[in-house]
């Protein structure tokens, strides 16, 4: 989290972080590229960088659409969820070195525009197998495109955190693209099953992770409580709330997440002001409520970023009875400062 | 519950979470990298047709309009003592004919430059047995007409008869060693585009023995062949017309976009190589 803008805000693990995926990929073309030269020695290097820098990039695509629900299974993930887009971007580069050199190797030095030849070459868009699966490729690349140049903060906060997430959300729309580019160009060709089998388990480890932890989210919202007594839901027993951590409940649609600071209970919503993280993942960090995903900040009593930052979630009241927590579900403006609930006795 | 939790600015990772990040890298990445060297080692084998991509040669040879631009290449004496011809079709540079570059010669000596003899530079691309020519602009300038040379004897036609055979429409200047591939789905829109810029499209045909051999395709009813088979190029299609020897090629005359039907790719599969097999009537 940081006041003003930089490129990049380097510490030691985002340099770990891009070093490693700079040496992967220098490995990885070069293995391709010494791979091909041994076992088809007739090979061109324009059509060997094409190939690598493509497999490259779909591989890494297939890891970046994994982080995300593997970090909702498993906290130690997110390790690798803080700094994605760096992998993101790094995904668009090799893919745009495919798009770019394929546009130049298969349309320049005609009688049209190459980006016309494009579109214009084949037109058997009436045909399954005929189709122009180029034009997919190109679609993909420009969401990747977009989606690389507003991967900056700076773009999040001047589009809008709901704008900047749809936007990003158009990933597995280019995913969904990118695998028909992969069945309808390159898999007409190569026929050795082995690619078709490796793009069918791809896809398939991806569409299984997002239903475990799409399941388990579901089956967490639907939790069933008692109806309300004066407007607050019995939601779970106090020692079930661990110091600095937070549980979360959905209650009438909305997650709140119930932290524990000390002997205080407080509540606030779970979604955070950046890219819509769980806040009740997070952890209390020098007093402020620490988003999993980011790190972005939030005073447990109030719901406001420590100054000089300025977002804010809703609260909620939060009270104790018995061993019983007790949630009142309607917020209070964002912002909003709640005294919380003090656990009056020793309750571990 | 392990209360260890980790944000990336933080300094360092705790323990639990970089033991568990290094065993997922430890698992990934030789997965991803042996999954990338078996995409390499898997891929199609490229075809040994080749390109002088940076070397010009220079050939002697007599400059043919029609059918196609090519030259007629004197090769010496067969055994029988008579004199053979090799044709050597020619290509302009990128994805164009040669017709551009020949009226570029011709405006240059300002003289027609049909069935005369000629000495052109120019890039060779061969494959089995097959030579075309690239000639660019480039070369205009060293390109001499031999004074009061033509065309001593007309090139030797035999009509074969009409013929159906199944193959793939390539443009020759890419399959010939431009690009590895130079044919199927992958590299379509290359070759649509190479055959509208006015290269002469060939059918090639493989026989039950892998053999290849290549038709250049010409219209009968002066129709433009190149746009009439834009739909058909790169894939596999069944093709029925009248085939011509020409010197040392055959050429095919078609007569009717009709006469060419897509057929499914495993009615050309050639399980024992890189390709597919000849349907029947297919020649050599």
């Amino acid at each position: 989290m940081g006041v003003s803008y930089q490129a990049i805000g380097w510490n030691r693990q985002k340099k770990q972080y891009d070093w490693l995926i700079f040496g992967f990929c220098c490995i990885y073309l070069s293995t391709f590229i010494l791979v091909t030269a041994i076992f088809n020695p007739e090979y061109t290097f324009e059509t060997v960088l094409i190939r690598s820098t493509s497999t490259l990039a779909l591989l890494i695509l297939h890891v970046i659409l994994c982080i995300g629900p593997l970090s909702r299974i498993n906290r130690k993930f997110l390790s690798l969820l803080y700094n994605r887009r760096h992998l993101g971007v790094t995904m668009f580069v090799l893919a745009a070195t495919h798009g770019i050199f394929s546009i130049i190797h298969f349309h320049a030095l005609s009688n049209v525009n190459p980006l016309v030849s494009l579109f214009t070459s084949n037109v058997n868009y009436n045909s399954a197998g005929g189709f122009p699966f180029q034009a997919l490729g190109f679609f993909a690349l420009v969401i990747f495109f977009l989606m690389a140049i507003t991967s900056h903060d700076f773009w999040l906060h001047n589009l809008s955190p709901k704008t900047w997430k749809t936007l990003h959300m158009f990933v597995y729309g280019a995913y969904f693209l990118v695998l028909m580019h992969v069945m309808l160009g390159a898999i007409q060709y190569e026929r050795h099953p082995a690619f078709v089998l490796l793009i069918a388990l791809g896809a398939a480890a991806v569409l299984t992770l997002h239903l475990v932890a799409g399941t388990r989210e579901v089956k967490k919202d639907n939790s069933l409580f008692d109806p309300a007594v004066n407007g607050f839901v019995s939601v779970c027993d106090v020692n079930e709330i661990e110091d600095n951590r937070a549980k979360i409940f959905c209650v009438n649609s909305e997650r709140i997440a119930v932290y524990r600071f000390g002997d205080t209970l407080y509540a606030i919503h779970n979604v955070c002001k950046h890219q819509g993280g769980p806040l009740g993942e997070g952890k209390i960090i020098d007093g402020c409520i620490t988003c999993p995903w980011h790190g972005y900040q939030y005073l447990p009593n109030n719901g406001q970023s420590p100054p000089p930052f300025k977002e804010r979630v809703s609260t909620y009241d939060v009270r104790i009875e018995g061993n019983r927590v007790w949630l009142n579900p309607s917020p209070f403006p964002e912002g909003s400062e709640r005294p919380g609930t003090v656990i009056s006795q020793p309750s571990n | 519950m392990n209360n260890e939790f980790y944000i990336g600015w933080m300094p360092k990772a705790p323990q639990g979470f970089a033991r568990h990040v290094k065993r997922v890298l430890l698992t990934i990445l030789p997965v991803v990298l042996l999954t990338g060297a078996m995409l390499a080692w898997l891929q199609k084998r490229f075809s040994t047709a080749s390109f002088e991509f940076g070397k010009l040669t220079e050939v002697t040879g007599v400059y043919f309009k029609d059918p196609v631009p090519m030259l007629r290449v004197n090769a010496g004496n067969d055994i029988w003592g008579n004199t053979s011809y090799i044709s050597i079709p020619l290509v302009g540079y990128g994805k164009h004919g040669a017709n551009g570059i020949i009226r570029e010669i011709e405006i240059e000596h300002k003289t027609s430059l049909d069935h005369k003899q000629v000495i052109l530079k120019g890039t060779l691309l061969y494959t089995d047995g097959r030579t075309i020519m690239q000639v660019s602009s480039n070369e205009i300038a060293s390109v001499k007409i031999v004074p009061g040379r033509t065309a001593e004897t007309a090139t030797v036609q035999k009509d074969l008869g009409f013929r159906k055979v199944k193959g793939e429409i390539i443009d020759p200047k890419c399959y010939f060693g431009v690009m590895k591939p130079g044919e199927g789905k992958v590299h379509r829109d290359c070759a649509i585009r190479c055959i509208l810029g006015g290269i002469p499209p060939m059918m090639h045909v493989w026989n039950d023995k892998g053999e290849s051999n290549y038709y250049i395709l010409v219209s009968s009813t002066g129709i433009d062949i190149n746009k009439a088979v834009q739909d058909y190029v790169a894939e596999p299609v069944e093709l029925e017309a009248r085939l011509v020897q020409y010197g040392d090629w055959t050429l095919m005359y078609v007569a009717d976009m009709k006469n060419i039907r897509p057929i499914s790719s495993l009615q050309l599969f050639r399980p024992a190589s890189t390709i597919i097999a000849c349907g029947t009537g297919c020649t050599q």
